[in-house]
């Protein structure tokens, strides 16, 4: 039916040119992952646009509303917590549902960040089936899609600052900071377990609680300067790395700098450091034996 | 003498078994390993230029070759070289989204076969011309049947020729039309690629088109020669 489509590979022909023989598996040592994983992202830049597309558009499809879910969702949740906080505490101060929208925003940014990379290995088991890549890409691209979803809620400020009458000033940079300070507090968390979170799913589940459980102990509801004001408190939760990127959106949009001692400024940077070099190091050695489990 | 476009040596590859939490403990106070080894041992070298088949039986590891090849899965012993850029058509169309239009769902796909922005850009109208999907291309994937899924899958995975093409099973997707379609994109691919290895159970066309068979069994290759001998040899083992 078929002749032989092509000439045979006559094992006598001089096919010496072309390409030569490497190892099909080529990675840099774990402990250069830290600064590598982020040439990758450059390198794969064509792709990682097209995935973060994917996740940005996966959240709202079939949505009427589609993009304003990502403003609608921040206010309405912080509609609730405000009427929460008046029953349980009563009369708070005007700007407090801005403080809780804000909240919301910060703290959500981070929570779905950390979930998203957590499962950013299991939930693309398939793509990981079919090609390889450098995996990083997955957590990469779970916390940028929700970078950038978390930066269009931040619209919701604008209507926020006519109603307060808040001066535009140059601490209005603190908001988009902040969200950017959330996500990479996130990722090196993330990056951490994924691996861990293919041989046992348990990560996730217990995951999505932590980011539940922190909801409360983070200033979302409260404030920095509520903690303050209760003394002893006060410095305690600072040791939360949250506590600076969550203040630094309210004082921006206060127009106000930031008000937080240096320490705890750089503590919560140090955490987010030293997470990104430890995850860096965990998912670069983990991943190819974690895959084997999808 | 030619050179080796693929060298596989000493390959040897376990899967862990899946166990509940208590039993992964025990295992580890025990340092008892429980797995399942997919391939034992396997060297295997293929030609530069050559087309090379590999059969066997579901589940023998054929599939899991070609991911080491592609590098999907590094060896837990051996190494595997490769000369050139690789490309792997399986399971066309995993990794679509649903939601967005089959023309948003070509440009993901392509780059993440590893397509470059460039050739996505210059390939984009051949690849929607080739994948027959009219104006569906601009509606959701989630709206295409499963036979239009494949037919962009394969658009896209056969719009580059690789160095080193590896097929699992990908022949023979849609509606009789474009099965002989596909059919023949992927054997113009196979010609006009430089090496090729296939991994196929319609056994008449690996004999027309295939050097070289090789036929793994229970993760071991039991044999490595001419289409004719290897297919014998199959049918005897496992009959």
């Amino acid at each position: 039916m078929f002749d032989k489509l092509r000439r045979k590979p006559e094992y006598m022909s001089e096919v010496t040119s072309g390409p030569v023989l490497k190892d099909v598996v080529q990675k840099d040592a774990s402990w250069k992952a830290p600064l590598t994983n982020i040439t990758v992202l450059f390198k794969h830049r064509f792709l990682v646009r097209n995935l973060v597309q994917r996740e940005i558009r996966g959240r709202y499809r079939n949505a009427m509303l589609g993009y304003t879910w990502t403003v609608l969702e921040p206010a309405m949740l912080a509609s609730v917590y405000y009427f929460l906080f008046i029953m349980l505490a009563g009369n708070p101060d005007r700007m407090y549902p801005v403080w809780v929208i804000l909240g919301v925003i910060v703290w959500g940014c981070f929570g779905k960040a950390l979930q998203g990379t957590v499962s950013s290995l299991s939930r693309n088991g398939q793509t990981i089936h079919l090609v390889y890549f450098p995996r990083i890409i997955f957590p990469m691209t779970a916390m940028q899609g929700n970078i950038i979803i978390s930066m269009m809620s931040c619209v919701v400020v604008l209507p926020i600052m006519i109603f307060y009458d808040l001066p535009v000033t140059i601490y209005l940079l603190y908001v988009p900071l902040s969200i950017l300070m959330s996500g990479f507090l996130a990722i090196g968390l993330g990056m951490l377990v994924a691996p861990l979170n293919c041989v046992q799913r348990d990560i996730e589940h217990l995951f999505r609680f932590i980011v539940r459980a922190g909801f409360f102990i983070s200033p979302v509801m409260w404030t920095y300067e509520m903690a303050q004001a209760r003394g002893s408190i006060g410095d305690m939760v600072l040791y939360n790395p949250m506590v600076v990127p969550l203040t630094m959106a309210r004082h921006g949009v206060a127009g106000e700098s930031l008000g937080i001692p240096w320490v705890g400024i750089l503590g919560s940077l140090g955490f987010g450091i030293v997470m990104w070099i430890l995850g860096s190091y965990v998912f670069n050695r983990y991943e190819a034996g974690a895959v084997k489990h999808l | 003498m030619t050179a080796n476009a693929v060298e596989i040596k000493n390959v040897t590859l376990h899967f862990p078994k899946q166990r509940n939490a208590l039993k992964m403990l025990m295992n580890l106070v025990q340092r008892k390993k429980e797995r399942f080894t997919a391939l034992r041992n396997v060297s295997l070298t293929v030609k530069k230029g050559e087309v090379l088949g590999i059969i066997g039986k579901n589940g023998s590891g054929k599939s899991t070759l070609l991911r080491i090849i592609s590098g999907i899965y590094p060896a837990d012993e051996g190494s595997c070289k490769a000369a050139g850029s690789i490309s792997l058509l399986a399971g066309l169309g995993t990794g679509f989204s649903g939601h967005q239009t089959g023309r948003e769902n070509a440009i993901l796909y392509g780059s993440i076969l590893g397509h470059s922005e460039q050739v996505m850009i210059e390939k984009l109208p051949e690849i929607i011309d080739f994948s027959e999907l009219g104006s569906f291309i601009n509606e959701p994937v989630r709206t295409y049947s499963s036979g239009m899924k494949a037919r962009l899958g394969l658009a896209v995975a056969s719009a580059i020729y690789p160095d080193i093409l590896l097929i699992d099973e990908v022949l023979g997707v849609g509606d009789p039309q474009f099965k002989e379609k596909s059919k023949k994109r992927i054997l113009d691919l196979v010609k006009s690629t430089g090496t090729v290895v296939l991994v196929s159970h319609s056994f008449g066309l690996m004999k027309d088109i295939c050097d070289r068979l090789v036929f793994i069994h229970k993760g071991k290759i039991v044999g490595v020669g001419e289409p004719d001998a290897i297919i014998k040899l199959y049918y005897e083992t496992t009959d």
